[in-house]
């Protein structure tokens, strides 16, 4: 579904933010992206999304990421900002929702139709003509992804989708998540919120993959962890109480 | 900061009431906005000294806050805003035309403060209308409305954006403010030395929000079209309220309706 | 300085509608070719920006009072003169619907006395001519751009600002509502809007001073003159020419307003200097509707001025104690309009009552 081969960027001649990084994402994944802070998550989401220009190849469903493939590559992958805020800009939810597959050329009424379903599938009927700017913090975050969803996208690309969410939301995020069929790639420091929703990881230290592999072998290594400014997961840090 | 905190209420409020149910608030957008136009225009066109011919309008507001279950004395907090420079400007009037207009017993009532009096109340009254306006009809109604008068996509889309991002805004500068009053106990303001790095901090967050905003809408196909939730279509109640809003001004403005209903008890 | 519905009649109310509709339209059309969805986001986000801002208090140093943004050249120095007005035109209309600082009637004069002279008379007359001039250039790049831009948001600041009180007066007197002389308003409103523009000035220069050591590319035009571009004589003589006028008509209207006030005399040709602020006026203005009646008007105020001062208005004052009355209420006018302006939001005093 998705495949970095050899990819690098840098803002500044000299500092790359990711060095010669290749990986692949197959259809119907669940993929955690983890490392600290300017690890160069972020940067591999926009590249993806030809948000910013990649050097080497970068193929979305067979497709490289250039001009003219844009338009299918953006419909074919969803992606989640990290504030909710940025991603809702419309007066309402329903418009916001509308404001995707309109553009991609659904008629109101097959774009009525999918907001419908996503907003039944997800619970989330209440807030359809609610205003964007007065719905609360867990509320938004739940109608970000519906937006998302109403796009029908193959592939869905979170970036920190539990943070400033209370346990409640939390949990009705990651089961959202967990309920998609979708190919996801999740970017979080929430790494219970990964163990939760992730088959695999891949953690990234300084713009390099550190590790590529299993989510629970990964999350468990300790020293590994550490070694890239990362720390285990709170459920496996043996809690005893006080 | 309290003022900010003042506006994101009162901002809140009105959107509040905004989303009430009475027959008002179920009115064509398009024929509340032409109306209350209207009824403004009505008001400032009276002449300076025809203190009774307008006091007719008062009706209009009065009558149509009460439809909207709408409590008047809410309108009143906004004047503070609008009656200080109508004040200003109006307060002059009583010295400066003298001219006797009428006795009430031996007590000579002046030009100018028939003037004032009339100025005053035009300020009130038109405040009152567009109060009524906003606090019975949406923003995105709004601004459909305004879209069918042709006023161009890109500024309606600009105040709805605005609109979305006003409350986003006062929170970021109310927080701000207070992490500033922390750190600064006993000044009132923003010191001289951080008067640049205060808003410019906060601009240049605001600009990479914008750009991740716009990211966000290329995401989603962006191609310079946005759709909204259109408008209604009008009914024949939407009609009638339009024009027999507007007969009953056009005849409010070219008849002296309470000098009439005086003149019935003065004989 | 938000215009009231009330103190306008129809027909102003109109016109001042009319010319700024077109300068929407105007301003629509040309940003159409120059990608405006783009600048969309930048736009809403930023105007929400200001409109918040607008509420900051600002301690002016040395003296117990603070002052406040408007934002119209802070918004065209960032966005451009046409962004910028559309911009202000939408900080205006939530500000007249939602906070009632104006009106439903007076939104169109509102624009045009803030927006228009703010954006489209600050940019080509004050902000691109400076920027774009070599002035300043001993001091290096960097110091001559930073030089520039103090200069430039200050200059146009209090110029933007003179223009958009004169306009307020010019509104009111037009439509028959005040029997205050036109002379006596604008003594007061004018040299008022002289210490609201230097401060409002003073704040925009120190903001984007910031934005110009972290990210100089947001500013309109800053490096122009580093392209290359020469102080050419005109440049400088333009330049001066405004600065003159600003200052000189500002004190000469405070002058004439305070007759008995500070030594003014020491600013002997500060008439000429308004009348050349005013001659400058008529070029900027082109072939806008408004042109006439602020020609006409500047005509008749030149004119009258010098025999029109608060004192001899016997007119209607008729007896000196009437007349003394007047000068008090005067003073409290000028305390008034000071606080109506929209500059001061009284919302505190509003609460507690």
């Amino acid at each position: 579904m998705l495949e970095f081969r050899n990819v690098s960027f840098s803002y500044e001649p000299g500092t790359p933010v990711l060095d010669n990084l290749s990986f692949h994402i197959r259809k119907g994944e669940t993929v955690g992206l983890i490392g600290a802070n300017g690890a160069g998550k972020s940067t591999i989401m926009k590249l993806m999304l030809g948000l910013l220009p990649a050097q080497g190849e970068i193929l979305v469903d067979g497709m490289p990421v250039t001009k003219q493939n844009l338009s299918v590559i953006r419909q074919k992958i969803g992606f989640v900002l990290q504030d909710s805020d940025n991603q809702m800009f419309m007066p309402t939810v329903y418009e916001d929702m509308i404001f995707g597959p309109r553009n991609y050329g659904l008629t109101r009424e097959e774009a009525d139709a999918r907001v419908e379903r996503v907003l039944k599938e997800l619970g989330l009927e209440s807030l359809k003509h609610r205003h964007n700017h007065k719905i609360s913090g867990g509320e938004k975050r739940m109608a970000a992804i519906a937006t998302i969803l109403a796009m029908e996208p193959e592939m869905i690309v979170m970036d920190e989708p539990s943070t400033a969410l209370d346990p409640v939301n939390r949990r009705r995020v990651i089961s959202t998540i967990n309920s998609r069929k979708e190919t996801k790639l999740i970017a979080s420091h929430d790494l219970d919120m990964i163990l939760d929703t992730c088959q695999r990881v891949i953690l990234l230290n300084h713009g390099r993959i550190v590790a590529d592999g299993e989510a629970e072998t990964i999350l468990r290594d300790r020293a590994l962890l550490e070694a890239n400014r990362m720390e285990l997961p709170f459920c496996l840090q043996g809690w005893k109480g006080r | 900061m309290n003022k900010l905190t003042k506006a994101q209420t009162e901002l809140w409020e009105m959107d509040e009431l905004a989303k009430g149910t009475s027959p008002i608030h179920g009115l064509h957008p398009l024929a509340k906005l032409a109306v209350t136009v209207f009824y403004i225009f009505t008001v400032v066109s009276f002449p300076k000294y025809d203190l009774s011919g307008l006091m007719i309008l008062v009706l209009y507001p009065v009558i149509l806050y009460q439809i909207a279950d709408i409590p008047v004395s809410t309108c009143f907090y906004k004047l503070r805003l609008v009656l200080p420079l109508v004040c200003a400007v109006g307060l002059v009037n009583p010295f400066l035309d003298r001219k006797i207009l009428l006795y009430i017993g031996t007590v000579p009532i002046t030009g100018g403060l028939v003037s004032m009096a009339t100025l005053m109340l035009k300020g009130v009254f038109s405040l009152m209308a567009s109060f009524l306006l906003i606090a019975t009809t949406p923003i995105d109604q709004i601004c459909a409305a305004l879209g069918k008068l042709h006023v161009p996509q890109v500024l309606t889309t600009l105040l709805l954006l605005t609109y979305r991002y006003i409350g986003l805004m006062i929170r970021e500068v109310a927080v701000m403010s207070e992490s500033y009053a922390l750190r600064a106990p006993g000044q009132k303001g923003i010191h001289f030395s951080a008067w640049g790095s205060f808003l410019g901090q906060l601009l240049l967050r605001s600009m990479d929000r914008a750009e991740e905003l716009y990211s966000s809408m290329l995401l989603r196909g962006f191609r310079g079209e946005f759709y909204y939730v259109g408008l209604p279509k009008a009914r024949g109640k939407d009609w009638l309220f339009f024009l027999g809003s507007l007969l009953l001004f056009l005849a409010a403005r070219n008849t002296n309706l309470p000098e009439l209903l005086g003149s019935l008890f003065m004989r | 300085m938000h215009m009231a519905d009330a103190l306008l009649a129809p027909a102003v109310a109109a016109t001042m509608y009319a010319a700024s509709a077109v300068t929407v339209g105007a301003s629509v059309k040309t940003l159409k070719k120059d990608e405006a969805s783009a600048k969309l986001p930048t736009m809403a986000v930023a105007s929400a920006l200001v409109f918040a801002g607008q509420m900051i208090n600002y301690t002016i140093p040395g003296t117990g009072s603070s002052g406040h943004l408007c934002g119209g050249m802070l918004l065209t120095s960032l966005l451009g003169p046409q962004a910028g007005f559309l911009s202000m035109v939408v900080i205006l209309a939530i500000q007249a619907l939602f906070f009632a600082d104006g009106g439903l009637l007076a939104l169109g004069a509102n624009c045009w006395n803030m927006a228009f002279y703010g954006c489209f008379v600050g940019y080509y007359l004050i902000w691109r001519p400076i920027m774009r001039s070599g002035l300043f250039a001993s001091m290096g790049a960097k110091g001559a751009a930073r030089a520039k831009l103090v200069l430039a948001s200050v200059l146009g600041c209090v110029l933007t600002l003179q223009l958009g009180a004169f306009s307020v007066v010019l509104e009111t007197t037009a439509s028959g509502i005040t029997e205050l002389p036109f002379g006596v308003f604008a003594g007061i409103m004018q040299p008022i809007h002289l210490a609201i523009g230097l401060v409002e000035g003073l704040i925009t220069s120190a903001v984007l001073l910031f934005v110009y050591a972290a990210r100089p590319e947001l500013i309109q035009d800053v490096d122009a003159a580093s392209q290359g571009g020469r102080c050419s004589l005109k440049t400088t003589l333009v330049i001066l020419a405004v600065v003159v006028a600003v200052v000189g008509g500002g004190l000469s209207l405070f002058a004439s307003g305070n007759p008995d006030g500070l030594e003014w005399s020491m600013f002997g040709n500060a008439e000429s200097g308004y009348s050349e602020n005013m001659g400058l006026d008529e070029e900027s203005y082109g072939v806008s509707s408004g042109a006439a009646d602020v020609a006409g008007a500047i005509q008749e105020k030149t004119a009258f001025l010098p025999d029109y001062g608060f004192m001899n208005s016997d007119s209607a004052a008729g007896t000196t104690v009437s007349g003394l009355l007047g000068s008090v209420m005067v003073a409290a006018v000028a305390v008034l309009v000071c606080c109506a302006g929209g500059f001061f939001r009284k919302k505190k005093t509003a609460a507690k009552a």
